[in-house]
């Protein structure tokens, strides 16, 4: 079953924290709702639970409006962000609560809670309290009493926000085949873009109550649409440009960002958008730049401007550098093993053609504007 | 120097709170003898004051619960308009000196009000009878249930009570089996309040229900009568049966709470 929100608007004493929010999620699909702290994200899955009362605008889940329905009515599964399991209760008994409240019977509770307490292995577990659980158990339990009772549709509140990095692995594995086996509808809230990439069928990023942009996660990453979205998921490099000059399938632009001391040309794939003269923002993710030293040629790389370390730091696989050129600052993000630059070295920032895209400028919230942008993209991979 | 004075003062400050409490206490327990005491609680006019008051005492209790949890649910975890009021009205009685209240209840409740007559007219008179000391000691012990009980609804996280109605549960069921589960210890321990408050009420209740011997004499109305006409032995006897209750009462509460803190 699909969940449909429409117009939905809710404020908390005067303040608007969803403005005319627009959702569809289609049946089955696995929904990630991306968005920083204090975006609206719990309180859209609130108002979908029928915790929350919205001021404005209906709630459909299949095709039932369920806008007027109490939250034990409307057959949803929730995982909160802290897990809220019942302190009083075992872990059996936690996960048992929704088949018990159903009246089903005892040797189906034990034979429907045998099988999922096997599959996410803590049948060692089931007779101890909530408090004597670690995180990632703690996780397993909120997630399987919100899944024995079959619901159509699961909510999931940052469910793992609060574990480390090992647990997280395995539970999105769990999470994800469990999920594609029910064929459950979900959605999945988060602040961490990584998560989103990871689960998603498609992504929606939320800012201020609002949705910038729904979308494949690697349509999300590669080709960010708005600049909130484009910083949001680390496409840190925004480019102020006009164009100057169009050809068949490329276009020149001139780079004149504020703080650059004298703007520069770039070549760039043509999108439909541009139009001579027109300003624009152009985004390039860190990962399509490449640094070539003082000394050597560019690479194959059209697109050369000279630059100097001021920055960088390691995480692990990669490198991440800041690099001043001529008072503007790009990053990029380096493999770490070709890296062996240092810090205030002059360098060539390099990257191709088509590493540019352009931002649509408009936020994606009406669905026209979305279409708009959604065939622009579409035309541009033709 | 100046830090080590200053401790001095303070532990000073506290020798003297010790005193205060402790010396009275002293002085009840070596004011008699055991003989004595085994005498006084062989005298019926004590055992029926020791009678009446834990009758009515737990009564009201029971008569706290069935009232307060509602209000504390509803203070709790409810917003609506009248609220404050009613916080307001939670708060009353502690603030507002028993006399007082037992004045206002025995207006209330006297032939000449339009309540008390209309009881009157079908036969059920409050004043000066148990059921007065009833609705006198309630009136002033309630608040101790209601706050103890609210705190409690408050601490449980407002997440826990939605995941059981997400998982279907109807808000009684969610009521019979989250909530009041998760409040156990804060009710116990208002209701442990609450019935220390309603052994010891006087004032209210002398008010309501008078003294009447065998009848509305409560154990402290008991002391009260038998310091004033002078029959000192009998009053130590029931002010320390009073003082074992309540020293009782406050040791099961603590150590209830020393187990809580260690689970
Ligand atoms: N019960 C409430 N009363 C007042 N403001 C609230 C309440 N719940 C949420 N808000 C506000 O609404 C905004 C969105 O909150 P929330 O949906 O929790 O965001 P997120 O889950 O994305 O962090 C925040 O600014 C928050 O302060
Ligand atoms: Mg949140």
């Amino acid at each position: 079953m699909g969940i449909v929100l429409k117009d939905i608007l809710k404020s908390y004493n005067g303040r608007p924290v969803l403005k005319d929010l627009t959702l569809e999620v289609n049946t089955g699909e696995f929904h990630v709702l991306l968005g920083p702290s204090g975006s609206g994200k719990t309180t859209i899955l609130s108002i979908i639970a029928g915790l929350v009362r919205q001021d404005k605008g209906d709630v459909l889940i299949g095709d039932r409006n369920v806008s007027g329905l109490p939250p034990e009515k409307r057959g949803i599964g929730f995982v909160f962000q802290d897990y809220a399991l019942f302190p009083h209760l075992t872990v059996f008994d936690n996960m048992a609560y929704g088949l018990r409240v159903k009246k089903v019977e005892k040797n189906k509770i034990s034979q429907r809670l045998g099988y999922y307490l096997g599959r996410v292995g803590i049948e060692r577990e089931k007779d101890k309290f909530p408090h004597q659980l670690s995180g990632g158990q703690k996780q397993r339990v909120a997630l399987i009493r919100a899944l024995v009772t079959e619901p159509k549709v699961l909510l999931m509140d940052e469910p793992m926000s609060n574990l480390d990095a090992l647990s997280k692995e395995t539970i999105a594995d769990e999470l994800k085949s469990i999920q594609q086996e029910t064929g459950m509808t979900t959605i999945y809230v988060t602040h961490n873009q990584d998560e989103a990439v990871l689960l998603g069928d498609r992504v929606s990023v939320l800012n201020h109550g609002a949705i910038e942009q729904i979308e494949s996660p690697d349509e999300l990453f590669y080709h960010p649409k708005t600049e909130f979205v484009a910083r949001f998921v680390g496409a840190k490099n925004i480019l102020k440009a006009s164009v100057i000059e169009i050809k068949e399938h490329e276009a020149v632009v001139l780079v004149d960002h504020e703080g650059l001391n004298q703007p520069f040309k770039l070549q760039v794939k043509k999108y439909p958008i541009f139009e001579k003269g027109k300003g624009i923002n152009l985004c390039i993710h860190p990962e399509k730049i490449s640094l070539n030293r003082e000394n050597e040629a560019g690479g194959n790389n059209v697109n050369r401007v000279m630059g100097k370390i001021i920055h960088k730091t390691n995480n692990g696989k990669a490198v991440k550098v800041t690099i001043n050129t001529g008072g503007m600052e790009l990053h990029a993000v380096i493999p770490k093993d070709i890296f062996d630059f240092e810090i205030h070295e002059n360098v060539w920032v390099s990257f191709a053609a088509d590493a540019p895209h352009p931002l649509c400028g408009k936020t994606c919230r009406a669905p026209y504007a979305r279409r708009r942008c959604l065939n622009e993209m579409r035309n541009e991979r033709l | 120097m100046k830090g080590v004075s200053f401790d001095l003062a303070m532990s000073l400050m506290a020798g003297v709170f010790v005193s205060l409490i402790m010396l009275p206490m002293i002085a009840l327990f070596s004011a008699t003898s055991v003989g004595e005491l085994v005498n006084q609680f062989r005298s019926t006019a004590v055992l029926s004051a020791v009678v009446i008051s834990l009758e009515t005492s737990l009564i009201v209790v029971l008569l706290a619960l069935c009232l307060g949890i509602p209000v504390a649910y509803l203070l709790a975890m409810k917003e609506f308009r009248g609220k404050e009021i009613l916080d307001t009205l939670v708060d009353l009685p502690v603030s507002m000196p028993p006399l007082v209240a037992g004045l206002a209840l025995l207006i209330l409740l006297g032939q000449n009000s339009i309540v008390g007559s209309t009881l009157s007219n079908y036969g059920i008179s409050l004043i000066f009878s148990k059921k007065g000391i009833i609705i006198a000691q309630l009136f002033v012990s309630i608040p101790f249930l209601i706050k103890s009980t609210r705190v409690a609804f408050e601490s449980i996280n407002k997440n826990v009570t939605s995941a059981s109605l997400t998982l279907g549960a109807s808000k009684f069921y969610t009521f019979k089996n989250v909530l009041l589960p998760l409040a156990k210890n804060g009710i116990c321990a208002g209701m442990v309040m609450t019935w220390a408050r309603a052994l010891g009420e006087f004032g209210a209740t002398s008010m309501v229900a008078g003294c009447i011997p065998f009848r509305t004499e409560t154990m402290t109305v008991a002391i009260y009568q038998d310091v004033m006409s002078g029959e000192l032995t009998s009053s130590i006897a029931i002010a320390l049966l009073l003082t074992v209750f309540s020293f009782t009462l406050l040791l099961t509460f603590k150590s209830r709470f020393k187990r809580q803190i260690l689970l």
